[in-house]
């Protein structure tokens, strides 16, 4: 199976995409931030999308916060809105796909497709957007026709931004169908696609989350602004670890972080168990940016950071940071496109603080690398999604930018499982690349900063 | 003439859709990672290249750095004390780059060459980057104090289409569509995630502002970093280079042919100098007969598709009929029959062009040559024209002042 289509062939592509026209699109949940967000993007390229919720007022509010999210006009022309009880029915006739975006609960999703199984068409597409709760469970003791049909559609939020999908075929799924929507995503909703398995929180979440996560428990003893430093952009990232839980709010890191660890037993599960003193402010209302407050929190224009151990919180100013003089060497070779001589430093840096730095990073490495096989094919579905659905250097962009050598010394002297292809091409002394798409400018990852 | 054949064995552009001041970086890290990028992709030592040309337009005004041939240097320590210089002619500054090459090659100078065309344009606001660009115009008597004055004068392009043969917007939203449409098969266009469709290209409300008469956001290039390095060759050096990669001499992508005219700079001259004459901008019109007479091609069923400039929908449109698509003033026609999609007869921007792909100023005019060369290679992926043995490209400097065809083809 293809991972990705952009290595497709132009005739082959054009021929996936004519054995199927899409004219209408439903979406249920249409009223909640995935939902909008996605039956914003449908519009794009599909001439009618039908917003749906429990009731049509609040399939109204998600039709004017899509056509305020992507500012088109074709928006609304293209639209029309709905609920359950009067309106499903009618719209499944036509539906060509029903794209499913309510509340994460298996109960919840299973009671609406017991109607989608009701009222749609043999040949229309069901995917969920969910990106937690099992596809083949979703689609468990439904029609033959229906699962066939079903698959998983993961749209990152906010989908206008983030162009990362993951794309999760049940054990059902018609493998024409699963290239048909991954030609169709790209194409038309210009998604970068990843297949990946039926697996807990799938590819990119159960990686990016890991280490957010460790960001998380490590600012408990360093506090969240030495910690962001150190797992800053100079590392390959755009936004800093603990920015990032505050931007996606610590309920959602919550469900994603708390379902890997129920789900998963690997060898980095101590780092998937959330820390307490985050279950303790969420009970007292802290929730990160939606709630005005979280790691950080703004006070007119000062930045003030968390006090895990107290609560408080102080201005960043005011916080005393070790001498990371070292971060500034590496960010300035990077400024002029000089990345592996960056990350040599960054590698030979001596100190505490980079060494943690270094276990993060060898963490997220060793993690991926140990995933490949099981959530994706290879590392390079892992690669892609954590590049265009997190913004980070993919693994195997750092490991080719360190060499594959002192990336497994990185790794070993952090006392973590080194994965077994990285310890074999370095003690064979082999210098291939691993990050497997030319395509991809791998410079873009490492911020300057 | 045999001796003076130039070859084109390759290059590498960056990501379109990267914006190198939210990264941190200075130009020069852009500069590097296109070189870099292209010796890899073409299996190069950086010790093989003899001599290096820089296209670029205003890297003194957005990045405050003039002697950009200088900074080839920079990027391997084998390039110290290369020849190396840089050529500006505003939006065709990459394509003048390519002419100076190889002329250096056809006069037996050099073996193998590297060209890179580079602009970084994010580093300053809309407003500033626009009154920039207005010197590529006569700026005190065309540009200064006026806000985006660029649009203004492409959107009189379209007027005078209008005056003379009449000119339905629709055409021009449809062709900002394909380009858009193009560009999400392009893997390095700066729009291929946006959303945009017809009716979006149509819209004449606030959602797609007008910047300059008939011109709306939709029907412009975008604001752009980027860069783009080629290696042009001899017919030595690409006979060796051909033979070292399995491949044969007649494989590898030349310089079929090339045109270059310079009109007179301000936009009301080039008009009143046109009345009367069928092609709205003749000299246009000399520098694509000249590269085909060059490339031994009778006229435009001689290539398999064509790169050209719409920094605007109308420097498009006027080039659909310019190209001989079609008669003067009928572009239309060539829109309406869906002549220009990939899998048309005549496909114009399989690549998404500079309203899709993006539009690094410096940089356009060598990214359409390897646009090209990917084309007649079969390396195009998603947005190949099957089967392409010959492309032409059209880079346009100014309000259609500085014009450069190349002709790019395989035997």
């Amino acid at each position: 199976m293809s991972e990705n289509t952009a290595s497709a062939s132009g005739s082959r592509l054009r021929k996936l995409l004519a054995s199927r026209d899409i004219q209408h699109v439903v979406v249920l949940g249409a009223n909640g931030t995935m939902g909008y967000g996605s039956a914003a993007l449908f519009t794009q390229a599909v001439p009618r999308v039908t917003f749906l919720a429990r009731s049509r007022e609040k399939a109204e509010e998600g039709l004017a916060a899509a056509i305020k999210q992507v500012r088109s006009p074709t928006v609304a022309t293209r639209s029309d809105v709905g609920d359950y009880g009067v309106d499903l029915e009618k719209a499944l006739e036509t539906a060509d796909i029903v794209f499913e975006a309510l509340t994460e609960d298996l109960e919840i999703k299973r009671g609406i497709f017991d109607k989608v199984e009701k009222g749609r068409r043999a040949d229309s597409i069901v995917a969920t957007v969910t990106s937690g709760l099992s596809i083949n469970q979703l689609c468990e003791g439904r029609s033959d026709s229906f699962r066939k049909h079903f698959m998983g559609l993961h749209f990152f939020n906010p989908p206008n931004v983030i162009v990362g999908t993951e794309l999760i075929p049940g054990k059902d799924t018609d493998p024409e169908l699963v290239a048909f929507v991954e030609a169709f995503a790209r194409v038309r909703l210009g998604r970068e696609m990843v297949r990946t398995s039926d697996s807990p929180a799938f590819a990119g979440n159960r990686v990016g989350f890991k280490v957010l996560n460790e960001a998380a428990q490590l600012a408990e003893q360093l506090g969240p602004v030495l910690v962001d430093r150190l797992i800053g952009p100079y590392t390959g990232r755009a936004l800093t670890p603990l920015a990032t839980i505050d931007l996606v709010g610590w309920d959602i890191h919550r469900a994603i972080v708390d379902n890997i660890h129920a789900n998963t037993t690997d060898e980095a599960h101590a780092t998937l168990k959330m820390p307490d003193y985050m279950a303790n402010m969420m009970a007292a209302g802290v929730l990160g940016n939606k709630t005005g407050a979280g790691f950080f929190k703004k006070d007119g224009k000062t930045r003030l950071a968390l006090d895990p151990s107290s609560g408080d919180y102080t201005p960043e100013s005011e916080i005393k940071l070790p001498d990371l003089s070292y971060i500034d060497a590496v960010a300035e070779k990077h400024s002029v496109g000089r990345y592996a001589e960056g990350m040599a430093l960054f590698l030979a840096a001596e100190g505490d603080e980079a060494a943690i730095a270094r276990k993060v990073i060898a963490g997220y490495i060793s993690y991926a690398f140990h995933r490949a096989g099981d959530v994706t094919e290879s590392i390079t579905g892992i690669d892609m999604i954590m590049g265009a659905g997190f913004n980070w250097a993919p693994p195997s962009v750092l490991v080719d930018t360190m060499g594959v050598g002192p990336a497994v010394a990185m790794i070993e002297q952090a006392g973590i499982p080194v994965p077994a292809n990285l310890a074999e091409a370095a003690s064979a002394g082999r210098t291939e690349k691993f990050f497997n798409h030319e395509q991809v400018n791998v410079g873009k990852y490492f911020v300057a900063s | 003439m045999a001796n003076s054949e130039v070859y084109v064995l390759g290059g590498y552009q960056t990501d379109f859709a990267r914006n190198w001041t939210k990264e941190s970086k200075h130009f020069s890290a852009l500069m590097r990672e296109s070189v870099l990028g292209a010796l890899q992709k073409c299996d190069i030592a950086p010790e093989e290249i003899e001599s290096a040309h820089v296209g670029n337009f205003a890297a003194e005004l957005y990045c405050m750095q003039g002697h950009l041939g200088a900074f080839f240097t920079e990027v391997h320590p084998a390039f110290s004390g290369l020849p190396t210089g840089r050529h500006e002619a505003a939006c065709a500054s990459g394509s003048i780059a390519l002419l100076a090459a190889s002329a250096e090659i056809e006069a037996g100078r050099y073996g193998l060459q590297a060209v890179v065309g580079i602009e970084q344009m994010k580093t300053v606001a809309a407003d500033k980057g626009g009154d920039y660009l207005g010197t590529a115009a006569w700026y005190d008597q065309e540009a200064e104090g006026i806000e985006f004055p660029f649009p203004k004068l492409f959107g009189r392009l379209g007027d005078e289409y209008d005056e003379r043969y009449g000119l339905k917007d629709e055409y021009l939203a449809e062709i900002s569509r394909l380009n858009y449409d193009n560009a999400k098969l392009n893997p390095n266009a700066q729009t291929r995630t946006w959303y945009m469709n017809k009716e979006q290209a149509l819209c004449r409300t606030d959602d797609n502002p007008a910047i300059g008469g008939r011109i709306r956001i939709a029907d412009a290039s975008q604001v752009t970093d980027g860069a783009v390095c080629v290696f042009l060759a001899s017919r030595e050096y690409a006979e060796r280079y051909a033979k070292g990669m399995g491949k044969k001499l007649s494989e590898i992508p030349r310089l079929k042919g090339w045109g270059h005219n310079t009109a007179r700079l301000r936009f009301d001259d080039k008009v009143a100098e046109s009345k009367g004459n069928a092609y709205v901008l003749p000299h246009v019109r000399s520098t694509i007969t000249s590269a085909w007479q060059r490339a031994g091609l009778e006229d435009v069923n001689g290539v398999d598709g064509i790169e050209t400039h719409d920094c605007f929908t109308t420097s498009e449109y006027m080039a659909i009929d310019h190209f001989g698509l079609t008669a003067p003033g009928e572009s239309w026609k060539a829109i309406e029959e869906g002549w220009l999609e990939i899998d048309g007869q005549h496909p114009i921007n399989p690549s998404g062009g500079l309203i899709g792909a993006g539009h690094p100023v410096g940089a356009t005019g060598v990214r359409q040559v390897l646009d090209s060369c990917l084309q007649v290679t079969g390396e195009a992926g998603a947005y190949q024209v099957e089967g392409a043995k010959n492309f032409q490209t059209l880079n346009i400097g100014g309000s259609g002042t500085t014009s450069v065809s190349f002709v790019v083809g395989v035997d």
